[in-house]
């Protein structure tokens, strides 16, 4: 399985399964969420009907942003295994930032720095560079 | 610890390299221990022989697949809509604003279409696959009923039944339509 595995992840599969994880974790987990908040906002007698419409209204404007998200995160990770002939944690830091970037950019240059070094720094806390293995 | 370096083991004349296997006549020579293949190992030659992916594999690898192909689609048909709409006396800023909005529109709805369909036809297929342990034309067939079926049953029984009926039509003719491709194409 190792090996299987090890072929599969380097290549542009590789992405798609991030685009497609990303887009379901987001439009499922939006929808469960949605319909339980708008169940519990909603009067008595019209819960299902408040659940449904919180759902279909907010789950797919949030399986969209975990998807670009997600698609953005390993494009830019590819590229630089690709670039740097290297796997480390540094890669996913800077992916991070470089996608945090990314999606801020329409708001200004300035905005769009402190969005990727937020974002990059969220990411040295999930995977961080100088720890103990 | 330390290395003695001084002591070679060929010129020690006292101690002489262990082989654990001096005494016995095994068939198993030393280079055939540490040579292992690279290939994965089954337990039962039918495992060997299935050639798909598994259900956590094929339900990103759809879901991503679609939500990328609905996305572009949808983002170019955007495109073009966004163009015809311009109107006179629209400047430069205005033009790239419509084309913008067009294909963002269009391209986050058909995106989440067909990313939520590619997830539904993943999991219903791999289920069939699972209780019927059988993948063939008529799997497909069933997913895409399926699929078709949940993706439409909010607007009520007849529009559910419609939409079944596409999708496995819809389904066993993409099936149908790749085992000619491969016959003649030769890919």
């Amino acid at each position: 399985m190792d090996t299987k595995k090890k072929s599969k992840e380097h290549g542009l599969y590789r992405i798609v399964n991030a685009i497609g994880y990303a887009f379901g974790a987001g439009a499922v987990g939006g929808s469960v969420y949605h319909f339980v908040r708008g169940a519990y906002n909603s009067p008595i007698g019209a819960r299902y009907v408040g659940g449904t419409q919180a759902a279909s209204m907010n789950a797919p404007r949030l399986g969209g942003t975990f998807a670009v998200f997600g698609g953005l995160l390993s494009t830019f990770d590819y590229a630089l295994v690709r670039i740097r002939k290297k796997e480390d944690p540094w890669n996913s830091i800077v992916a991070g930032a470089a996608t945090g970037g990314v999606l801020s950019i329409r708001k200004g240059v300035v905005a769009a720095s402190t969005s990727a070094v937020m974002f990059g720094f969220f990411l040295a806390v999930l995977n961080p560079p100088f720890g103990s293995k | 610890m330390a290395i003695n370096r001084s002591s070679d083991h060929e010129s020690d004349e006292n101690t002489r390299l262990y082989h654990p296997y001096q005494n016995y006549q095994v068939p198993i020579k030393s280079q055939y221990l540490y040579k292992l293949p690279t290939s994965p190992e089954f337990l039962f030659t039918e495992e060997s022989l299935k050639q798909r992916r598994s259900w956590g594999e094929n339900l990103t690898f759809y879901t991503g697949t679609g939500y990328l192909a609905g996305s572009v689609a949808g983002a170019s048909a955007g495109i073009f809509s966004g163009i015809k709409s311009f109107e006179n006396g629209d400047t430069t800023k205005l033009k790239i604003n419509r084309i913008l909005n067009s294909s963002g529109q269009a391209g986050r709805t058909w995106g989440n279409r067909v990313g939520i369909v590619g997830l539904i036809y993943a999991g219903i297929e791999s289920g069939v696959v699972a209780v019927t342990d059988k993948d063939d034309v008529w799997t497909s067939v069933v997913a895409g009923l399926g699929t078709g079926a949940v993706f439409r049953a909010a607007r009520g029984v007849r529009s559910a039944a419609v939409a079944g009926a596409f999708g496995g039509i819809a389904a066993g003719a993409v099936v149908a339509g790749k085992q000619v491709f491969k016959r003649y194409a030769h890919i």
